[in-house]
């Protein structure tokens, strides 16, 4: 038996011991601390922060109103894009929006295609709406409809939106105050779960959505540090988009695009905004099954993007050393190190510990994640929810979040473990087989 | 005794292809109307061009019936007024010329009533048609060039000469080129569609989007929920956010901004732009717009017009038109029908092919043949007995208080007719033959054209 494990039982004896419970508290709550706190304090102390800002503005009336351009990628959505074309019409912003619906596979999707081309865009009721259809006959992939769609757009200002989620009528005006700043190349718009109560998995999604999205957005954006400019709702400068080269093939195209946005953002002194009052409200896998295979993408490519396809852009030099040590410690850290730890520890503790040991520091964990939670939502409810009413009734499921959080952790790891024995980004369903095989490989 | 060849002349600056022996070339109209008449005339000119030189030439005694083919490009001048494109080959031009030369002979002298003239000009030449041209300048929007240039000093309303000459058989309608709708006042086509307030008729209109708001269902015009860019109730005060969710739009009204009337749809109106005044669509006239062609009775009219030959052919046979023998039928159906002995009995008689012999005899040939078919035709007809032609082929005759054994005899005359047809030159007319006896070959419902159609059916 070779000495590391001889070493592991030695470990495993002393946490089955009697003062095991301690130990393995202290061995856990240290991490805890180290990183999930601080965490959780700076978004909550970002969110104060942007509260107390937005009560004492002052109202500001700008005449900057620059023509917006909307790409909005379709494949099978259907009718639904006609929801999305006219929630864009009836946007109360005072300036030009150039509507450009891209049907990739138009071919295929025949049905999504004439929903586009029936949608009748009123020139009376909307005189300052233009509809600019693109129909890409064979499929290429969303990267593809975007970079189409860019080479189109008209606008200074250019929205990357999906076809199946619609806005809400302010969201215009709301992103479009950001880029009167110079400084500002892209805003993230928040996004709600419209189909809330269709199933149990929609309705926590729902509340993660408010707690993980919303809420750590607004507190990260207070301090330039978003992660990501979701893929489904982001604005961006077209001159600088242009500039880094429009999106970028392989899948996870937004974090893609955020990461190499950021990396100008040493030279340049640049941000990115997140806007709570632009919501877009989109579809949510209704099955476990659609939900599970979804993150299984969305984790397995954060591992391929951090790790195979830009881990020479984390640099300080580049990104500066905010967005550094913010991708070191949230993009690395929790989203690619800590499920593997809370995943082994999980499984550690239901094999070695004993019944009641192994009760009492689940409880344990479980209420401080509780508390978490709890002030989180409290936090969402008081200080930033744009619909209470509606957002009160998924208090109800507060208490089964941690659980829910927990149970994602794992899944992380083996979404992680697939890209990384896998290569699970090959297997995107986000475009043809014949386009991914030919690009560059990490 | 004609030419054996026509005389050509080319009027343009470029030199034909064409090789032909008599061909004279002319660079000026004038030039062209200092000598002698020529038989054939070749355009050689780009289209806009032709056109005005064609409209001018049908003015002209001279050329008004002559064939006049344009070398280039058409333009729907040239369609209207010309005899079509040049043909490439000589001997075609002058078979064409040949057709026309032997009708033209048979015009004595030039047709004195502006009626004839068009007549004469559609029967000179085959698928000949009056056009009608697309002219903006026009207040009806279309115009018939041929017969401008053909009615001389009179002035015709073309619309409705044309229209009496279809109801007199000379004509027939063509294809439908368009529909207009005309002021009922002025007749001009030159109209304004506007809306206007449905109470008072003002022109002043405005759309007036409304909102309504889900939470307290309050309906209200869009400018009153629009505080500072965001969507507000101003009821319950709401923020409306999304379309579908929190608001939709229930109506699309107007508002008058003289009279502040609100109305779901707006009234149309067509205004006059030459008169002035506004009418409702339905006052509107509406007119069709057709081509023309010269129909059956018009070219059996030509031909016994201008030739002196009137009164004889099938017309001595007394033919009856195409709905007055339908009604003379239907009626003896109805008598058969009611009190049925004495029965009636109906021959019908198809001539194939006898309108492309017609066109191969040629004119003089062709005369003398339908003369002798006549004759015969009109010893089997008895003085009661009533005849018609619907087509050029099919000839029908309605024998009364005929019962199966006297249609026997008649038909058996009738065979003698057949014999006209050994002849060689005449050999591909065969002729066909039905006969009927009612009541008892009638079928239930039958009337005079639903019979005529069924037998006809069983003629082809």
């Amino acid at each position: 038996m070779g000495p590391l494990l001889e070493q592991l039982y030695y470990a495993l004896g002393e946490l089955a011991g009697p003062d095991g419970l301690s130990r393995l508290f202290f061995m856990l709550f240290p991490l805890f601390l180290i990183f999930e706190l601080p965490m959780t304090i700076m978004v909550l102390l970002g969110v104060l922060r942007w509260f107390a800002r937005r009560r004492t503005s002052v109202p500001m009336i700008s005449t900057y109103r620059p023509r917006v351009s909307c790409i909005i990628t379709c494949y099978s959505e259907g009718m639904d894009v006609q929801t999305t074309l006219l929630s864009l019409c009836e946007q109360t912003y005072p300036g030009h929006i150039e509507m450009i619906p891209v049907v990739d596979g138009a071919t295929m999707n025949q049905a999504t295609l004439n929903a586009v081309r029936r949608f009748h865009v009123d020139p009376q009721l909307y005189p300052k709406r233009h509809l600019r259809p693109i129909a890409k006959w064979q499929r290429g992939g969303r990267v593809s409809s975007l970079n189409a769609g860019l080479s189109l757009a008209s606008g200074e200002i250019v929205m990357a939106l999906d076809g199946d989620t619609s806005f809400d009528n302010n969201m215009v005006s709301a992103i479009v105050r950001h880029f009167e700043d110079p400084s500002v190349p892209a805003v993230a718009g928040s996004l709600r779960v419209r189909n809330v109560w269709a199933s149990w998995v929609t309705a926590m999604q729902a509340l993660e959505y408010l707690l993980s999205i919303h809420l750590s957005k607004i507190g990260l954006g207070e301090w330039n540090l978003v992660n990501n400019v979701s893929g489904a709702f982001g604005a961006f400068r077209r001159s600088f988009l242009i500039n880094i080269g429009g999106w970028n093939t392989h899948t996870a195209e937004d974090l893609d695009l955020t990461l190499r946005i950021k990396s100008y953002f040493k030279r340049h002194n640049l941000r990115i905004p997140f806007e709570p009052e632009a919501i877009g409200h989109t579809d949510a896998p209704v099955t476990l099954r659609q939900f599970l295979m979804q993150r299984l993408r969305w984790d397995g490519d954060l591992f391929f993007l951090y790790v195979r396809k830009h881990n020479h852009n984390i640099d300080p030099r580049l990104l500066g050393w905010p967005s550094f040590v913010m991708i070191l410690v949230s993009g690395f850290f929790f989203q690619l190190v800590l499920p593997f730890i809370i995943f082994s520890y999980t499984l550690l503790a239901l094999f070695v510990l004993p019944g009641r040991t192994l009760l009492f520091l689940f409880v344990l964990i479980y209420l401080l994640y509780l508390l978490i939670t709890v002030l989180m939502f409290g936090t969402m409810m008081l200080l930033v929810s744009d619909r209470p009413r509606q957002d009160m009734t998924l208090g109800m499921l507060v208490p089964v979040f941690p659980l829910f959080m927990l149970f994602m952790r794992c899944w992380s790891a083996v979404a992680m473990l697939n890209e990384m024995f896998r290569r699970g980004h090959e297997e995107s369903s986000m475009a043809p087989w014949w386009v991914l095989k030919r690009a560059t490989r990490f | 005794m004609p030419t054996p060849h026509p005389r050509i002349a080319i009027l343009g600056n470029r030199v034909s292809e064409l090789n032909l022996v008599q061909l004279e070339h002319f660079t000026d109209l004038g030039d062209l109307l200092a000598v002698a008449v020529f038989d054939v005339l070749l355009l050689d000119m780009p289209g806009a061009y032709a056109g005005r030189v064609l409209s001018k030439l049908r003015t002209l005694p001279s050329y008004r019936y002559r064939l006049i083919y344009c070398c280039r490009d058409q333009d729907s001048w040239c369609e209207a007024l010309g005899d079509g494109v040049c043909p490439v080959e000589a001997s075609e031009i002058k078979a064409r010329w040949e057709v026309w030369q032997e009708r033209f002979s048979l015009l004595r002298q030039a047709p004195e009533r502006f009626e004839s003239r068009v007549l004469a000009w559609l029967w000179l030449r085959d698928h000949a048609q009056v056009c009608a041209l697309r002219d903006p300048e026009v207040p009806q929007h279309y115009r018939y060039p041929l017969l401008e240039a053909l009615a001389d000093s009179e002035q015709i309303n073309s619309f409705a000469w044309l229209a009496l000459m279809v109801q007199q058989d000379w004509l027939e309608e063509g294809v439908l080129v368009d529909r207009v709708r005309l002021c009922p006042d002025c007749g001009s086509g030159r109209l304004n569609f506007i809306d206007v307030c449905t109470e008072c008729q003002a022109l002043d209109i405005a759309r007036q989007p409304s909102l309504h708001c889900f939470t307290c269902g309050h309906v209200g015009a869009q400018e009153s929920f629009l505080k500072d860019g965001v969507l507000l109730c101003p009821n319950c005060l709401n923020r409306l956010r999304h379309i579908g969710s929190d608001y939709d739009r229930p109506m699309e009204n107007y508002r008058c901004r003289s009279c502040h009337a609100f109305f779901v749809d707006a009234e149309v109106q067509a205004r006059c732009l030459d008169c002035g005044l506004s009418h409702t669509p339905d006052q509107l006239r509406a007119r069709e717009v057709r081509d023309f062609r010269l129909a059956e009775a018009g070219r059996f009219r030509c031909r016994q017009e201008f030739s002196d030959h009137s009164g004889r052919h099938f017309g001595r046979l007394s033919l009856l038109g195409g709905k007055d023998f339908y009604d003379l039928l239907s009626w003896q159906i109805l008598l058969a029908r009611r009190y049925s002995p004495p029965a009636f009995s109906l021959i019908g008689l198809r001539f194939v092919n006898l309108p492309g012999t017609l066109s191969l005899l040629g004119e003089h040939r062709g005369h003398a043949f339908i003369d002798s078919l006549a004759d015969r035709l009109k010893e089997s007809v008895r003085e009661t007995d009533r005849c018609s032609r619907s087509t050029e082929e099919f000839f029908w005759i309605m024998l009364p208080h005929t019962d199966a054994k006297g249609l026997e005899c008649v038909k058996q005359r009738l065979s003698r007719v057949a014999e006209l047809f050994s002849a060689p030159e005449v050999s591909d007319i065969s002729l066909r033959v039905i006969t009927l006896t009612a009541p008892q070959d009638l079928l239930d419902q039958e009337n005079g054209e639903l019979l005529l159609a069924r037998l006809a059916s069983e003629l082809e």
